[in-house]
This record gives C-alpha cells, sequence and structure tokens, in this order.
C-alpha cells in the first residue's frame, strides 16, 4: 500500500514487501494426443498481503491450473513458462526440494473435495502435525499440541479427542475444516482454496466459509478463492478476477465487477445466474454455446463466438487486459480492467439488453422458433389466482424404511434408516413444485416413490384418483408413460453406445410406439433446442448442457404429464445452467407439464417453482408457494437455508441479516426426538426458554398453518424476513 | 485390534470345517483303496479283505468314518485329527502319514516361503518403479518382463531353469546351482552354518520358478494401485503440505497401495501351494509336492485327506494373516 507508484511499473526490479504473491504471464500447455490444449495462457495477478482474490470461471476456464502451476503439482507433461513469486521468489521451475520448502509453508492449498483430500490411513491429528513437523524443528508433541490448538481454531469440537480419529470418522464439513487447520499450519502468506465448498450443503457451507476466514484472520495470509459461484465470491473477496478459456478477461474490486462489469462475458454469467432475490417474473438470460475447445482456439477474442456485441475486430484480434473506461482508481491493484475491443459500450448495460432469454431452439442457433419464450408471460403467482387446478400425483404418509445390515454372512436387519418419513404433497396440473433440502434429507427418495421406482414401507401413492402402491409392476407400466424422470448426470444417464435417435425413441419402442418414432424424435430434438440433424451421433459428441436436453426429450417422448426432474441443472455450469432452466420453462408453458423439481438449489427454485417443500431428515418442513416460502420463511430450518445461499451482490450480501445452524445432519437411522430439527435450531438454542424447549423434545411438530399463510412444522414458528 | 482379531480367528473354524467335511466326501467317494487287493491274483479270502477293510474303517457308514477321521472316538487309536492321528496308511504300518507329513513341511516350507517374500518385494518393489515412472522405458521393460512371465507355464519354465543352472554349471565347470533335492546329499556331517549355506543354494533355482509367476501378477497390480494413489487427492494434499515427493510416496502412497495388494497376494497363495507341486517335480524335491504325488499313487485315502487338509489350514492361515494385514494397513476396517 505504500509503494504503490513502483508498482505502476510492473518491470521495475522494486520488491514492495506487501506483495505476497505476484503472478506475470502465467503458461500452461498440456500435451494432448490431438495436439496441444493451452489451458493458461499469460496470466498474470498480484495479491497483497492480507488480501482476498476471487477467481472466478467455468470448469475448463483454467482457474485451477493457474494455482496448480503455482503450487507446483501440475504433472509432468504440463509445460509450465512465466512466473510465479512467492515472498519475491521465483517458483515456477524449482525442483521438488526447493518447492517443497516453499509449499505448505509460504503458501498453502486447499482443495475441493473433503472426502478424497485426506489420507484414510492416518489420523487427522497425524496429517496436521505432519504439516507442521515438515517445515518447523519441533517435536512430536510440540506437533501435535499445535494440531489441536488447530482443529479448535477452524471449529471442531472436542479437538482433544478429534484429533486422534481418522479421516472415515469425520463428516465432510469436518473434514474440510482439517484441510484447512493443514493450510493454517505454518502460518503461510498465502492460502489458494480450489472450490473449497463445492461439494459440501449450502449450510456447512456457511460455516467452513466461516472457518476460512478465521485461517485468514488468523495467519494474516491473502486468499486466493478459486470458485464457479459467485455469490460465494461476492460475500467473501475483495477483488474479483474473471477467468474465460484459459485467459483472465476482467479484474476490479468486487463492486466493479458486479456492478459494473465491462468484458461482455462477465455481464452474461451475471445474467444467466438465477437470484434468490429477484422476482420469478425475470427470465434467466443465458450465454448461448459453450466455451471454446483449447486445443483448437479461435484466433481473436475467445468469447466471440458466443458474444451478441462481437464485430469482426473480435474475431481477428484478442483483445489485451486494459483500464476500463472508468478504470481510472489511482491503486493499480483496485483498478478495474478487463479484456474487450467494446467494453466502454458497456456503460449502464443489463444483462437483458445484451442478451436474449433464449426460445427453446436457441442451443443450435439454428434461426429464429415461434415459441419466442419471453413473450410466454404468466408465469409465477399469477397462476395461483386462477381457480385451483387438478391435483395430479399426491402422495399421503408416505413413509421408506431402508434396513441396515449387519456386517458378514449372516446380514442380520439390525436397525432402520428412514428416509422419508410420513410425507404428505399434492402435484397439481400445470405447475412446478418444488422440493428442496440438503443431501441425505430424502428427497431423492420421495421423488423415487412417487414414480413406484421403489416401494414404500407405508403411505398411499395417487396419480389422477388411481392408487399407484396398489398395483403391480405390470400394471404400472401403462401409467409410466405419464410419468417421467429426468436425471441429475447428462454423462452418466445416457447410453454412451446409442445413438441419440435411439436413446430418444427408446421409451416409444419399449411402449409400442415405435411408428412413426423417427418423425417423432426429430420433431423432439427440435423442440428442446438440438439440431434434428444430429440424430445419428452420440452422446459423447454433446456438451453437458446439450446431453442435459436430450434427457428432457427422451423424457417427454410418450407425452408426459408430468415429469419428476432430479436435480436437472446442478451438474451444469451457470452459463449453461440458465439456457436448460428456460428450456424447462417454456416445454411447461407449450406442453402444459407438471415438474416435480427436485433441488438444493434455492436459487434455481425460486426462479422455477411456483410451489416448494421444505425437507429435512425425511420430514417436510414447510411448504407454500415460492413468494410466501422466500418473503416470509417460518421454519428455522428454511430461514437457515435461505440465509445460507450467497446471493451475487457484494452489498446485500455483505449487509443481510444471518441464521446460522452449527453442526451436521444427524444420521437419519437415529433421528432426534420430537422436532427433528432441533438439535441443530438457532431458535432453540439461543432464544427459547426451558420450558419452550420441552415441548420440542417431547412432540414432533405437525405440518400446520400457524397464521403465516403457509404451512411450517415449528411449535414456535415466526416469520422472518431475510431478503 | 485384539477384537478383531479375535472374531477373525473365529470365522477361520466354521471355515475348517465345512472344509474338512468336503474334503472326506470328495476323497471318500473317488474310489476303493482297496481296490488293488481285491484285484490280486490269486484272489485274497474274504478274511483278509474283512480284515484290510476294518483296518482302514471301511466297514463303517460315511458319517461314522467322518466323525472317526475327526475325533478318532471308537477307533484303533491311529486315527482322529483332533487327536493328531491321521489314519492308517494303506502303504503299511512302517509309513506314518504324520510324521512323513511333516518332515515334507519342513521341506516344503522353506520354499513357498521363500517364494512368496521374494513375489512380494519384487513385486512391490516393480509395480512402485514402473508407476513412478510411468510411460518410461523402463516401465515399459518391466511390463514386457512381467507378461512373458504370466504367459510361462511353470513346469516348462521350471524346466528350462533347471536347464539353464545346469548349463551354467557345465560351461564353468563348477557347481554354482543345485539343481536337484532340498538339501546335499552328505547333510548329516554338515555344522550349521554350512547346512544354511546349502540350504539356501539348494532353494535359488526353485524359488526363481515358484514365484515367477505370482510375481508378474501381482508386480501388475502393484503398478496399477500405485497409479491410482499416486494421483489421489490425498496425495496431491501431502505435497502441497512440502512433504518432499520421496516422502509422500512411501508415507502416503505406497502404504494405501499395499492395501488392495494383500487381497490378491491371499488369493494368489493358492496358487503358489498348486505350483509347488510341480516345482518340486521338477527339482526332485521330496516336499509336500512329492507327498501328495506319491499319495495319490498308492491311493493312501488318509493321506490324500490330511494332506488337502493342511493345505487347507493354510489357505485359511493366509486369509487370517491378510485379514489382520488389512486391519494394520486400513483403520476403516479395523473400526467396523
Amino acid at each position: 500500500m505504500t509503494t504503490t507508484e513502483n508498482i505502476n511499473d510492473g518491470a521495475t526490479a522494486t520488491v514492495d514487501t506487501d506483495i505476497v504473491l505476484d503472478v506475470q504471464d502465467l503458461n500452461v500447455t498440456f500435451s494432448s494426443e490431438d495436439g496441444p490444449l493451452r489451458a493458461v495462457r499469460g496470466v498474470s495477478y498480484r495479491v497483497r498481503r492480507g488480501e482476498a482474490l476471487g477467481i472466478v470461471g467455468e470448469s475448463g476456464s483454467g482457474k485451477s491450473v493457474t494455482s496448480m502451476a503455482i503450487m507446483g503439482l501440475l504433472p509432468k507433461t504440463a509445460k509450465v513458462s512465466g512466473s510465479a513469486r512467492v515472498l519475491g521468489q521465483e517458483v515456477i521451475g524449482l525442483n521438488d526440494a526447493q518447492i517443497s520448502k516453499v509449499r505448505g509453508d509460504k503458501i498453502a492449498m486447499i482443495f475441493q473435495d473433503p472426502l478424497t483430500s485426506l489420507n484414510p490411513v492416518y489420523t487427522i491429528g497425524y496429517q496436521i502435525a505432519e504439516a507442521v513437523l515438515t517445515h518447523r524443528k519441533v517435536t512430536k508433541q510440540q506437533a501435535r499440541a499445535r494440531a489441536v490448538e488447530l482443529l479448535d481454531k477452524v471449529g471442531i469440537p472436542h479437538p482433544d479427542r478429534r484429533v486422534d480419529q481418522y479421516p472415515h470418522e469425520l463428516s465432510g464439513g469436518m473434514r474440510q475444516r482439517v484441510v484447512i487447520a493443514i493450510a493454517m499450519a505454518n502460518d503461510p502468506d498465502v492460502i489458494i482454496a480450489d472450490e473449497p465448498t463445492t461439494a459440501l450443503d449450502v449450510t456447512v457451507q456457511a460455516q467452513v466459509l466461516e472457518a476460512l476466514e478465521t485461517a485468514r484472520k488468523e495467519t494474516g495470509a491473502a486468499l486466493v478463492l478459486i470458485t464457479h459461484d459467485l455469490g460465494v465470491v461476492a460475500g467473501h473477496v475483495d477483488r474479483v478476477a474473471v477467468m474465460y478459456a484459459g485467459r483472465l478477461v476482467e479484474t476490479g474490486t468486487v463492486e466493479d465487477v458486479f456492478y459494473r462489469p465491462r468484458m461482455p462475458y462477465a455481464l452474461g454469467l451475471l445474467g444467466s445466474l438465477p437470484r434468490m432475490d429477484e422476482a420469478r417474473s425475470e427470465k434467466l438470460t443465458p450465454i448461448l454455446g459453450t466455451p471454446p475447445s483449447l486445443l483448437d482456439l479461435p484466433a481473436g477474442c475467445g468469447f466471440a463466438p458466443r458474444c451478441p456485441m462481437a464485430q469482426d475486430v473480435c474475431f481477428t484480434t484478442e483483445p489485451a487486459l486494459e483500464a476500463a473506461v472508468d478504470g481510472d482508481d489511482p491503486d493499480p491493484f483496485r483498478r478495474h480492467t478487463a479484456a474487450c475491443h467494446f467494453g466502454e459500450q458497456l456503460v449502464d448495460a443489463r444483462p437483458e439488453d445484451l442478451f436474449q432469454a433464449t426460445a427453446p431452439a436457441a442451443e443450435t442457433a439454428a434461426g429464429p422458433d415461434g415459441t419466442g419464450g419471453a413473450e410466454a408471460a404468466g408465469h409465477g403467482g399469477e397462476r395461483t389466482d386462477a381457480a385451483p387446478p387438478e391435483v395430479l400425483l399426491s402422495a399421503v404418509d408416505l413413509v421408506k424404511n431402508f434396513p441396515i445390515r449387519s456386517k458378514g454372512i449372516l446380514r442380520r436387519k439390525i436397525g432402520e434408516v428412514q428416509a422419508v418419513s410420513g410425507i404428505s404433497l399434492e402435484l397439481r396440473e400445470h405447475e412446478t413444485l418444488a422440493l428442496v433440502g440438503e443431501s441425505g434429507c430424502g428427497k431423492s427418495t420421495t421423488a423415487r416413490l412417487l414414480l413406484q421406482l421403489i416401494r414404500q414401507t407405508s403411505g398411499e401413492v395417487t396419480y389422477m384418483g388411481q392408487p399407484l402402491h396398489s398395483l403391480s409392476d405390470a400394471q404400472m407400466r401403462p401409467l409410466r408413460r405419464d410419468l417421467q424422470l429426468v436425471f441429475q448426470d447428462p454423462f452418466a444417464s445416457l447410453d454412451p453406445r446409442m445413438t441419440v435417435s435411439d436413446i430418444v425413441a427408446e421409451p416409444m419402442q419399449i411402449h409400442g410406439r415405435g411408428k412413426g418414432a423417427k418423425q417423432r424424435v426429430k420433431e423432439l430434438l427440435e423442440l428442446v433446442g438440438l439440431n434434428p440433424e444430429h440424430g445419428s451421433r452420440y452422446p459423447h459428441e454433446f456438451s453437458g448442457g446439450q446431453r442435459q436436453r436430450i434427457g428432457i426429450a427422451r423424457a417427454l417422448s410418450l407425452n408426459p404429464k408430468v415429469l419428476i426432474l432430479d436435480e436437472p441443472v446442478s451438474a451444469l455450469d451457470v452459463s449453461i445452467q440458465a439456457g436448460v432452466i428456460n428450456l424447462l420453462e417454456d416445454l411447461q408453458d407449450e406442453l402444459g407439464l407438471s415438474y416435480l423439481f427436485v433441488s438444493h438449489d434455492l436459487s434455481v427454485v425460486r426462479h422455477i417453482a411456483d410451489r416448494v417443500a421444505v425437507m429435512y431428515l425425511g420430514k417436510i418442513v414447510e411448504t407454500g408457494t415460492t413468494e410466501e416460502l422466500f418473503s416470509a420463511p417460518a421454519h428455522p430450518y428454511t430461514q437457515a437455508l435461505i440465509s445460507a445461499i450467497p446471493l451475487p451482490d457484494p452489498v446485500k450480501e455483505r449487509t443481510r441479516e444471518r441464521i446460522v445452524v452449527t453442526g451436521d445432519v444427524p444420521s437419519p437411522a437415529d433421528p432426534p426426538s420430537g422436532c427433528r430439527f432441533r438439535t441443530r435450531c438457532p431458535k432453540f438454542a439461543n432464544d427459547l426458554s426451558d420450558e419452550q424447549r420441552n415441548l420440542c423434545v417431547e412432540e414432533p411438530p405437525d405440518l400446520l398453518d400457524r397464521g403465516t399463510g403457509h404451512r411450517d412444522a415449528c411449535h414456535y414458528s415466526q416469520v422472518v424476513e431475510l431478503i | 485390534m485384539l477384537v478383531y482379531t479375535a472374531r477373525r480367528l473365529a470365522v477361520a473354524i466354521p471355515v475348517l470345517l465345512a472344509a474338512s467335511v468336503l474334503v472326506f466326501l470328495m476323497v471318500d467317494l473317488s474310489g476303493d483303496p482297496l481296490s488293488d487287493l481285491r484285484m490280486q491274483q490269486p484272489p485274497p479270502s474274504e478274511e483278509v479283505i474283512a480284515a484290510a477293510e476294518a483296518r482302514y474303517y471301511l466297514d463303517r457308514s460315511i458319517p461314522e468314518r467322518y466323525w472317526l477321521w475327526m475325533t478318532g472316538i471308537g477307533g484303533n487309536g491311529d486315527i482322529g485329527l483332533l487327536q493328531g492321528q491321521f489314519g492308517p496308511s494303506v502303504r503299511g504300518g512302517a509309513f506314518d502319514i504324520g510324521e512323513e507329513l511333516s518332515d515334507s513341511i519342513y521341506v516344503t516350507i522353506r520354499l513357498v516361503t521363500a517364494a512368496i517374500i521374494a513375489a512380494l518385494g519384487l513385486a512391490v518393489l516393480s509395480g512402485v518403479v514402473s508407476a513412478m515412472r510411468q510411460y518410461s522405458k523402463l516401465d515399459y521393460t518391466l511390463t514386457f518382463i512381467g507378461f512373458l512371465a504370466l504367459a510361462m507355464p511353470t513346469f516348462w519354465l521350471g524346466a528350462l531353469i533347471k536347464e539353464g543352472g545346469l548349463w551354467f554349471n557345465q560351461t564353468t565347470g563348477t557347481g554354482f546351482f543345485f539343481t536337484i533335492g532340498a538339501n546335499s546329499a552328505r547333510v548329516s556331517n554338515m555344522t550349521g552354518w554350512e547346512y544354511f549355506l546349502d540350504s539356501a543354494g539348494h532353494l535359488v533355482l526353485p524359488t526363481i520358478t515358484l514365484m515367477l509367476t505370482s510375481f508378474a501378477a501381482w508386480s501388475r497390480y502393484q503398478r496399477t494401485s500405485m497409479l491410482e494413489v499416486l494421483n489421489s487427492d490425498y496425495v496431491r494434499l501431502a505435497r502441497a503440505k512440502g512433504v518432499p515427493n520421496r516422502v509422500v510416496v512411501r508415507r502416503h502412497a505406497l502404504r494405501t497401495a499395499l492395501i488392495p495388494l494383500v487381497t490378491v497376494a491371499t488369493i494368489g497363495v493358492v496358487g503358489i501351494i498348486e505350483g509347488v507341486v510341480i516345482t518340486e517335480t521338477i527339482f526332485q524335491w521330496r516336499g509336500l509336492g512329492y507327498f501328495f504325488i506319491e499319495a495319490v499313487k498308492a491311493q493312501d485315502a488318509f493321506a490324500i485327506m490330511s494332506w488337502l487338509m493342511l493345505s487347507g489350514t493354510l489357505v485359511v492361515l493366509a486369509n487370517l494373516v491378510a485379514d489382520i494385514l488389512y486391519g494394520v494397513l486400513d483403520p476403516r476396517i479395523r473400526y467396523e
């Protein structure tokens, strides 16, 4: 902060002691069978002591490869050039012995998946102590004491006992804290966190992000936070760098990038993001197409093929990362830069000025399609005003227990997991009901019960007045035409050895409607926005978003009335996800479908659902129209969920009220008595008297309307405004 | 860990019992041990045959015989596994099955142990080296050697190795390789040290023969599992901690990569016990392999059953050792 004049000229040898990480013109190329793959191209950035820089990008943008290159963790097949200095010391090109002295001492890293990041055969205490012992001359006892101290700091209860446990004895959130503790072990100057919360549930994500903040404060380290989640970035960093196709395309303070983006890609990302704080009527504006192949990069701007304002020059000359029109901040660290020939045109632009809310056929860019999505209004609350539509699919007191069996040959039943315990819900004609909850809450099991893919332990499932639970598989088959399923993973749910046409036609053949299937497949592909000529291709030739469209086409092939969508967009990148969400909305309007939308992502749910049911440990804890539920959540769990979802808006995200839950979800094999949420409930812990608590412990609350306009299952429900 | 071991031991007992029933039934149903006697010309008298039947308990029912074979209760004192009696041999009273068996074990156990240790050691070494230098010339060479060894049948490879040893001795005019027997003939007047050297010398060629196939298979497994672990997130995190590569490989990669090898090697022990029959025949050892072949030739039912029970026990023991090793290597198993 003191010698800003010197850094103005990046080439001067002046060492600013405040700069802890200085990356200059970093390039990474992998050699592949198809030629050189240019993963990172000319990335330069600096991070000052104690500062937090967010690096944002979609999969394949090179954001992880950049940091792996700095850490020297790339495989030998990767060619790395350029410079990266940690506290002035060059780290690119060091041998193993040299870089080992820097790694874990001056610069530490946190990885994405806490379930695989720790060695299963050593105790967590050993793994933390190892980090200390590698760099410090201390005794084993001292290292162990430090491990206990670190575990305490990252918020692990009973650290003196936990220290001797193995990773498999800890939950995912706990393990990620252990990884953070390892990163903190030697008070590093830089901590690189690569998608540190992506694999975690939202309420746990909030806890882990807090632990990460603690780590920063305790060590005074600078943080490089790599993520695809714009919400996480908005709340936790000072500056943002956006990566696309291996390059930095925009940098600046969070406010600059979120409120005044000067690169169409950044603007497009923000526009394609479903937001929890926006009403449903607003249509998302996806970015069309897919990122360029890193094997065959275009000559000009990497984003030009997807950019609605691209001109000829964009296809021939790659724009440099230069100060944006308003990038006149004297402090070069805070200066707003963007790589766009026409950045000044984006002043005051909104995403919808530039990007179109897509019609279904947009993915192929094959020309206009009559079903113009933007005009297809009639979303959201309006529909509820009409006479209540017919109930299509309903469940009453649905229960599903899975047996826990002993190990060994006898496999005795030694207990039960209550995956779903007493759920009632109704899906009406032409509506979207969202089933929301964290992993293990029973939402997917409920979806499968409704389809009768698994049979319930007790309870009833009815479709159009006909009870499904008593039907045999053969009797069920004709009804399956009406009830179709779309899966989460677009890669695993399509047979790689079948052509797209065969995949889409298969349900028709099974149901004896093979005649005319060829024509129907073409219609379906066109309907979901794919080029009907591509039917003879195989799934691997398509991108994730396109494959999900194939899965939707398959589900639609029998003209179903109900689609059960199990996390249909959670595996997709933001810019692609928006297109699929729009497609689902358009299809619903056009075909009059009903959706049961299973999701953990409240932002997406807010955008797509008419009604929401929130699940916790096998029970519905709150249900109501989307508007009611988001504007006036009454159950503490719903409130915690809503406040845990980061908003992609720096000011709102940093000023909003938070309701934080602690700990992990209890085992469904042994749920707490009374209200199942009480063990984590902030209200139970902070606001209730002992007398009031007795009720929570003894009496399971019923799902009732308690004067809030919708139903919740809390003895002491109270509406809180959170957004 | 103690509870874990005890539980594994408890499981071994019913397995051995089941094995004994199977062994007994299969041998019992496979032929009449007295067929030679009955075919003699002139035919022996009824009394002689009856006496022989009584001597070998053939006059009892099948369940009775099994009971006798296991417990010896109601027998002539020469039968009952639980009493340490292996039953009467058809090769006459001078042939004590128990004594012969223990002599054979002493010979064979050296060979089997040496082969397992050599195969495991070399497999781990070559697997680790191959994995760390994936797609290098060294990796390709080791892979080639592995597949070559896998492709060659033991009986042919063994003969080849023996010939090679003989050829070496001839060309150099020395007795460098021992190609016959487990020890030299003049073993009785050797000192302890001389005896050890002599035994070790005789072990060299048979061990190589016996271990090659197992080594080849195991090194492939070790390479694969090592590669998987080297690319794992926790190895990456260990590097990110600043642990030098050498230590990461030893401490974090090797230990977890050994876990799948334990499974494979346990199954492989059965193969080694099979292979020992062939190897001992080639190198003319009087070990378990020789014992088995002679017993089959003589239709010596009790000897065959004893041998089968012994190999069954060895396999169960190998599994037990593997289970305990699992527990040592992988805490997740220990706690279940």
